[in-house]
C-alpha cells in the first residue's frame, strides 16, 4: 500500500512536471469550449459561405452541442489519451528508470496499479473539466433546452475510457515499446468496430458505451439496453488489469 | 561468510549460451572485481542475482537467502548501480532519494539525515538542479547514493566507470573505496587498472564460467611464471651475458630485446642464485634485476584466449 501511494505520487508529479497533465487539461478544456461553439456557429458559417442559395438548417439546440461533445471526446479525446499514455510503461522500461525502483524492492503489483490509477485519475479529471465547461456554456446558450440521461451518458463514455485504458495497460505489459502498445490498443478498437456490425453483439459490445450517447439524451436508446455493455466493459477492465499484474510479475526486464 | 553465492548458473538467450555453469562466491567485506570481455555475461549474471532475468538453471544465494526470479526479498540486502543509471529527469536528487526511501520503508528522519550524508559523500549535496540537467558522471554518483540508501550489505555496480572521463572515474573509485568497510562491493568492469586499484578479490568470466578467481595476490602468485628481467646498459653486455647464462644453466630460456633479457626457468630459486653469481664471474653490473610479476592484463589475455 505504501509502495502504491509513493509510486502514484511519483506518477502525478511526473505528469505535472513533464506538462502531460497540462496538455491534456488544455486539450479537453478546448473540446469543452468548442463543442457548444461549433453547434452555435455551424448554421451561421454555412449561411455566410453559401450566400446565393439558402440551406435550411434547423435552429441549433442544446442537443447539437452535446452531439459535438460526445463526438469530440469519443474520437479525438480518446486518441489523445491513448497517445499521451501510450508510453507509460514502455519509456520506463526502455530507459531503465524502473529497474532502479524494482531492485529497491518496489512491488510490481504497485507499479501496475498505481499507473492504472494515475491514468484513470487524469482521464476522469479531464473529462470532468470538459463536461463542466460544455455544460455551463450550453446552459448559457440554450437555457430552455433540456436533455435526458446526461449524467448517465457521460458515465458510459467515462467507463469506455477506463476500459480502453485497461487495454492500453495490458498491451504495455504484453509488448515492448510504445508503438506496439498503441497498435494493440488501436487494433482492439477496430475489433470492437468490426463486431459491432452484428446487431446481436451490439448489446454486449463495450463500444456501444461510446456510440449511443446522443441517442440516450434523446431517449431513443434505453438506459437499460446498455447494462450489458457496462457489465462487459467493467468485467473486462478488471480482467485486463489483473492479467497485466500477472504478466508483469513474470516479465523479464 | 559468503555474502553472495552462485551455484552452477545457466542462462541462454535463444541459442546463444551466455552462462554455462557459473560458480561464484563473494566473501563479506571484500571488493570483488568481476572482469570479463564485453558480452561475456557480467550484466546477465547481475540481473539474475537481482531477479530481473530468469536463469535456465542454477541457484543464487544472497546473505544465505535464496534469490528468486521476479520480486525477490533478497533485494533488500542489495544496492544496485546499473551501467548507465537512469533516473526520473523531472526530479531533484533529494526528491529521488525520498521516493527510494518510501519504497525501502525507511522513516522520514532516518532518510533526511542519511540522504544528506550520501549526497555529501557523492558530492551532490548543493545541487538543486533537476536530474535531467545532470552529466553522466553526476548521474553515476547519484546512482551510488541511491544504491547505498538502504545500507545494503551488498553493493552491485555494473561497469560504474566505463563511460566516464578520468576525473569522473577517479571520483567513483574513491567513493567505492570509501564504502569498502561498510559494505561488500561487487563491481564488474573491463578496465583492469580499476581492479588493481581497489579490488581485493578478482574473478574473470569467460565463456560462461569463471576462468580465474581468488584474491589478487593469490592469482598473481599462482600465475608467477618463474622468471627474471635483467637490464643492461649496452646491448653487447646483454648479449655476452645471455651467452654465458645459456652455457652455465641448461634449463633456462632467454629472450633478448636490445639491452633487456627475459630469463625464464623451471627452478626459479636455483636459477636466480646462478644468475646472480654469474654477474660476479663476468664482472658486469646490471642496471636492473627483477623478478617477473604477472600483470593482470597478461593474465586476462592469457585466460581469455
Amino acid at each position: 500500500m505504501s509502495h502504491y501511494l509513493a509510486f502514484l505520487k511519483k506518477e502525478v508529479m511526473e505528469g505535472f512536471r513533464t506538462y502531460k497533465v497540462l496538455i491534456m487539461v488544455l486539450v479537453f478544456a478546448a473540446f469543452g469550449i468548442l463543442s457548444p461553439l461549433t453547434a452555435k456557429m455551424t448554421p451561421v458559417l454555412l449561411d455566410a459561405l453559401a450566400e446565393e442559395f439558402t440551406i435550411s438548417l434547423p435552429e441549433p439546440a442544446a442537443i447539437d452541442s452535446w452531439t459535438q461533445f460526445f463526438k469530440n471526446i469519443a474520437q479525438m479525446g480518446i486518441i489523445v489519451v491513448v497517445i499521451v499514455f501510450g508510453g507509460i510503461l514502455a519509456t520506463e522500461l526502455s530507459r531503465g528508470t524502473l529497474i532502479n525502483m524494482l531492485t529497491k524492492g518496489l512491488s510490481r503489483v504497485a507499479v501496475i496499479l498505481s499507473k492504472y490509477t494515475y491514468m484513470v485519475l487524469i482521464w476522469t479529471v479531464c473529462l470532468l473539466i470538459c463536461f463542466i465547461i460544455t455544460f455551463a456554456y450550453t446552459s448559457y446558450l440554450w437555457p430552455n433546452d433540456e436533455v435526458r440521461n446526461l449524467v448517465f451518458s457521460v458515465f458510459c463514455l467515462w467507463l469506455f475510457g477506463v476500459f480502453i485504458l485497461s487495454i492500453l495497460l495490458f498491451s504495455a505489459t504484453l509488448v515492448r515499446g510504445m508503438s506496439g502498445c498503441l497498435l494493440m490498443t488501436g487494433g482492439s478498437i477496430v475489433v470492437m468496430l468490426i463486431i459491432s456490425i452484428w446487431p446481436a453483439v451490439e448489446k454486449y459490445n463495450p463500444l456501444s458505451l461510446a456510440s449511443f450517447n446522443v441517442q440516450l439524451l434523446m431517449d431513443t436508446y434505453k438506459v437499460t439496453d446498455l447494462f450489458w455493455s457496462i457489465g462487459v466493459a467493467a468485467v473486462l477492465s478488471v480482467i485486463f488489469v489483473t492479467t497485466s499484474i500477472i504478466l508483469f510479475r513474470k516479465k523479464q526486464l | 561468510m559468503n555474502i553472495l553465492e552462485i551455484k552452477s548458473l545457466y542462462k541462454s538467450f535463444g541459442k546463444h549460451d551466455v552462462l554455462t555453469g557459473l560458480d561464484m562466491q563473494v566473501p563479506e567485506h571484500s571488493v570483488y572485481g568481476f572482469v570479463g570481455q564485453n558480452g561475456s555475461g557480467k550484466t546477465t549474471t547481475m540481473k539474475i542475482v537481482l531477479g530481473l532475468l530468469r536463469a535456465n538453471q542454477g541457484e543464487v544465494y544472497v546473505c544465505g537467502e535464496k534469490a528468486s526470479y521476479g520480486e525477490t526479498k533478497t533485494n533488500r540486502h542489495i544496492g544496485f548501480l546499473p551501467d548507465v543509471p537512469e533516473f526520473y529527469n523531472f526530479m531533484r536528487p533529494m526528491e529521488y532519494l525520498s521516493l527510494c526511501r518510501e519504497i525501502t520503508g525507511l522513516t522520514n528522519k532516518q532518510i533526511s539525515k542519511r540522504g544528506e550524508d550520501l549526497l555529501t559523500l557523492v558530492g551532490l549535496a548543493d545541487d538543486k538542479r533537476k536530474i535531467g540537467g545532470f552529466s553522466r558522471g553526476m548521474k553515476q554518483r547519484l546512482g551510488i547514493a541511491q544504491a547505498l540508501l538502504n545500507n545494503p550489505r551488498l553493493l552491485i555496480c555494473d561497469e560504474p566507470t566505463s563511460a566516464l572521463d578520468p576525473i569522473g572515474r577517479k571520483e567513483i573509485l574513491d567513493i567505492l573505496a570509501a564504502v569498502k568497510g561498510r559494505t561488500t562491493v561487487v563491481f564488474s568492469t573491463h578496465v583492469l587498472s580499476d581492479v588493481e586499484r581497489i579490488c581485493d578479490q578478482v574473478a574473470v568470466l569467460h565463456q560462461g564460467k569463471l576462468a580465474l578467481s581468488g584474491t589478487l595476490a593469490e592469482i598473481k602468485a599462482s600465475h608467477r611464471q618463474g622468471g627474471y628481467i635483467i637490464e643492461f646498459a649496452t646491448i653487447e653486455e646483454a648479449t655476452s651475458y645471455a651467452k654465458a647464462a645459456l652455457l652455465h644453466l641448461k634449463t633456462i630460456n632467454v629472450e633478448q630485446d636490445k639491452g633487456t633479457l627475459i630469463v625464464k626457468a623451471s627452478d626459479t630459486r636455483h636459477a636466480g642464485d646462478q644468475l646472480i653469481s654469474l654477474f660476479a664471474n663476468l664482472q658486469t653490473v646490471p642496471l636492473k634485476f627483477e623478478v617477473m610479476e604477472p600483470t593482470l592484463e597478461g593474465l586476462f589475455t592469457e585466460v581469455v584466449q
